[in-house]
């Protein structure tokens, strides 16, 4: 039993005194399965191999995603190896629109030839001239897909690729977890209870 | 006693078609009343052990849900548009699975209030729409609002609203705990002189009738309950049927056609088994509990040479007047972290513009409720303004994620004719049955009133003491997961297609109840009243099956 099936399990415990241990034996290894296959899913291998994108691609697609969450005094995009969750989706889940997503890609990478001339590839340019790039293209399809896939990468299970040591999930302040208790956040900490209205009928 | 398993050549009292918050609900009471009862969905049968933390794959992998490769659609605006085939999301969503929507839904179970039966002789007439009364009151649906609560399982506080119609009875569990974004709405909201009260939500908050309390995990609106804390039919109204042994769920099982014979009497349903292999049920009657888009496919695609618009047709309403519900949200950051990751999505709302106002100069009633949305991706994608979609500005409001809180808005969708589901004619799905076209255009009146409510919403979050505040945009909706009004019920059958009693007007043993019987749209939480109705047909079609009046 893993660590989060312990944590479950003694959850359930202590919480769960009314439904006594009738409940839990009869019930007890679904949620076992329940907890165990979410924890397999988020520790997922980091399968750091290409499926669908060559170098010159996984390299703008990489320095695309920088620019939407980007790097600083904080992991971005980058160190969360979102351009993993980019190639894997669309050899997985998204297969389906996997050439839609390289032909925008193709044409994405063609119009930055024909707007800056003998600059090598996107991924060459500094952060400021990136920016200011893609302000020009912010309207195409392909760079709201990539807003999209960035995100889902980011935040998504490290089993899809992205999202590396949760550093996605830490950037928003998300914690997975089987179970929590009151007070959740800073604002029902010291709630007092509801008081009731009069018995006024106002409708 | 165990599940009954019926033999092919056997002939069942009623086949229920769909397992979800109607079908669940009538498969219970029919088999309780001493009826033989075969439900059939479309969907897998999962159990509480196959539910996972994973929002890539069930908010952006349709992994619940009907899905747009496999059950196609198309969409459109109005008829003068060609309709497109709809893409990564369906523009009608359910939970496609035994249990269908109870599910995944919020669980905010509200009560329809007097006037939402009424509304059209309070008011009068609204041109260019099917304003209706319904053909039954709120007295008449309070005793099963209350068996709903009670057997279903509803957390709530009676006599909390100042605006809540009568009741018979307190809710049988207390509210859940309460979350910041409920203590912030309350504070904001009676700051406004308004009146917030506890969410009656359909989740456990202690234990009952055999299940757990909510352990307050997270993963809820559009996720399985592992816990089965959550009031789903799967965990509730399933078992209990089963347990009768009058009862059999047969999953993967694609209802496509029901049956009639030359006196137009039902006579069973034609299904696609798990391996697509056609078969015939045989049943004395037919229920359709398929929900609001999939029961008016169902009967458009039973057409026949003698019924050429489809079954129960002869009003011509099948499909027609699809209401949504409008939805919006105001977005908010507080000083300090909320957590809204955690428990169940909504613990205060606000009733105070429930009811309509003609001095507001458009039609619309509704409620808010605090709250985030499902969890970190869609929040990431969905709450920022487009000019902080990206860039340094995207990653501080990643990290502000914690601080930050949503005020929704629920409000009335007008019944218009035009709005319909109906069967595409070239698309097929993957079955090779006809795909279903979608044609929805909010009323003004919804939309003005929707704009109204966030402006509420707004001045909420102020008052609150939110740093920032900022409303997504209020646009016509792509689609829904609330189905309602495309078998609408009435006592003139012209007007309507099922009578009081959920029985088509057309086909005397073909009865339909789900969200297709709604008259009115409600003010934005349907399947409280969509399980009262399923208590309520579920009576009266036992009652008449037994003085063989079927």
């Amino acid at each position: 039993m893993n660590e989060n099936n312990s944590s479950r399990r003694s959850f359930l415990l202590s919480s769960g005194g009314a439904l006594g241990a009738g409940w839990l034996a009869l019930n007890w290894p679904a949620l076992s399965a329940a907890a165990a296959h979410s924890h397999e899913m988020a520790a997922g291998q980091a399968d750091r191999s290409f499926k669908i994108l060559n170098a010159a691609q996984s390299r703008d697609v990489e320095a695309i995603a920088s620019q939407i969450v980007p790097s600083g005094d904080t992991p971005g995009a980058r160190e969360a190896g979102v351009v993993y969750f980019v190639d894997h989706v669309h050899a997985g889940p998204y297969a389906g629109s996997r050439d839609e997503f390289l032909a925008g890609l193709a044409a994405f990478q063609d119009d930055f030839t024909q707007r800056h001339p003998g600059a090598g590839s996107f991924a060459d340019l500094d952060a400021d001239a990136q920016i200011a790039h893609l302000k020009a293209v912010e309207a195409t399809p392909f760079f709201g897909r990539m807003k999209f896939l960035t995100l889902l990468g980011l935040l998504a299970l490290p089993s899809y690729g992205g999202n590396a040591d949760k550093l996605g999930w830490k950037l928003a302040g998300f914690v997975d977890q089987h179970a929590w208790t009151p007070p959740f956040g800073h604002y029902d900490r010291d709630y007092p209870g509801f008081v009731p209205y009069g018995k006024e009928k106002h409708s | 006693m165990s599940a009954r398993t019926f033999k092919p050549d056997d002939t069942v009292d009623f086949v229920v078609v769909g397992s979800g918050a109607a079908g669940g609900v009538m498969a219970r009471e029919l088999a309780q009343a001493g009826f033989d009862v075969l439900v059939l969905e479309q969907g897998p049968r999962f159990t509480a052990a196959d539910f996972r933390h994973d929002e890539f794959d069930y908010w952006f992998n349709n992994a619940l849900l009907n899905s747009p490769e496999t059950s196609p659609q198309t969409f459109r605006r109005t008829a003068s548009e060609p309709a497109t085939r709809v893409k990564g999301f369906p523009s009608l969503w359910y939970a496609r699975m035994v249990g269908g929507s109870s599910n995944h839904f919020t669980g905010n179970f509200w009560r329809f209030h007097e006037v939402d039966f009424r509304e059209r002789s309070l008011l009068g007439a609204m041109p260019g729409t099917s304003f209706a009364d319904w053909p039954i009151d709120y007295a008449e649906l309070e005793p099963y609002y209350t068996k709903v609560e009670w057997d279903v399982g509803v957390s709530g506080l009676a006599g909390a609203s100042p605006f809540d119609p009568p009741r018979s009875k307190p809710y049988p569990m207390p509210p859940l705990p309460v979350k910041s974004s409920g203590v912030l709405l309350e504070r904001g909201a009676r700051k406004l002189g308004l009146h917030p009260f506890p969410a009656p939500m359909a989740i456990a908050s202690v234990p009952y009738r055999g299940r757990p309390a909510c352990a307050h995990c997270g993963f809820c609106i559009g996720f399985g309950c592992e816990m089965q804390a959550k009031s789903s039919t799967l965990y509730t109204m399933i078992p209990e049927a089963e347990a009768t042994g009058r009862c059999e769920v047969r999953s993967e099982s694609y209802v496509f056609r029901v049956n009639v014979d030359e006196r137009d009497r039902a006579t069973g349903v034609s299904y696609f088994d798990r391996d697509r292999r056609e078969h015939f049920q045989k049943s004395r009657a037919v229920v359709l509990c398929a929900n609001g888009a999939e029961t008016p496919r169902l009967l458009l695609m039973s057409a026949d040479a003698r019924h050429p618009d489809g079954l129960a047709n002869s009003s011509g309403l099948v499909g027609r007047n699809l209401m949504f519900n409008t939805y919006t949200e105001a977005h908010a950051v507080f000083e300090h972290p909320l957590n809204e990751f955690k428990s169940v999505q909504v613990t205060r709302i606000v009733h105070d513009f429930y009811d309509a106002d003609p001095k507001r100069g458009f039609y619309g009633g509704g409620g808010l409720d605090g709250r985030i949305g499902p969890n970190p991706i869609a929040w990431s994608l969905f709450a920022p303004p487009p000019e902080k979609s990206w860039g340094s500005e995207l990653k501080a409001l990643l990290e502000a994620m914690p601080r930050a809180m949503v005020v929704a808005t629920h409000g009335t969708s007008l019944a218009q004719e035009s709005n319909r589901v109906e069967l595409d004619p070239e698309l097929k799905d993957a079955w090779g049955m006809p795909a279903m076209r979608v044609t929805y255009d909010d009323h003004p009146d919804d939309l003005d009133f929707a704009r109204f409510l966030q402006d509420r919403a707004v001045e909420i979050m102020q008052a609150a003491g939110a740093q920032q505040v900022w409303k997504a945009p209020v646009m016509p909706a792509p689609g829904s997961p609330h189905l309602l009004g495309t078998c609408r019920m009435g006592d003139d059958p012209k007007s309507s297609v099922v009578d009081r009693h959920h029985r088509s007007h057309d086909i005397r043993n073909l009865f339909i109840c789900d969200g297709s019987s709604f008259v009115t749209s409600g003010r934005g939480q349907p399947t409280m009243t969509i399980q009262a109705l399923a208590f309520r047909a579920g009576e009266h079609i036992a009652r008449f099956a037994k003085r063989g009046e079927i």
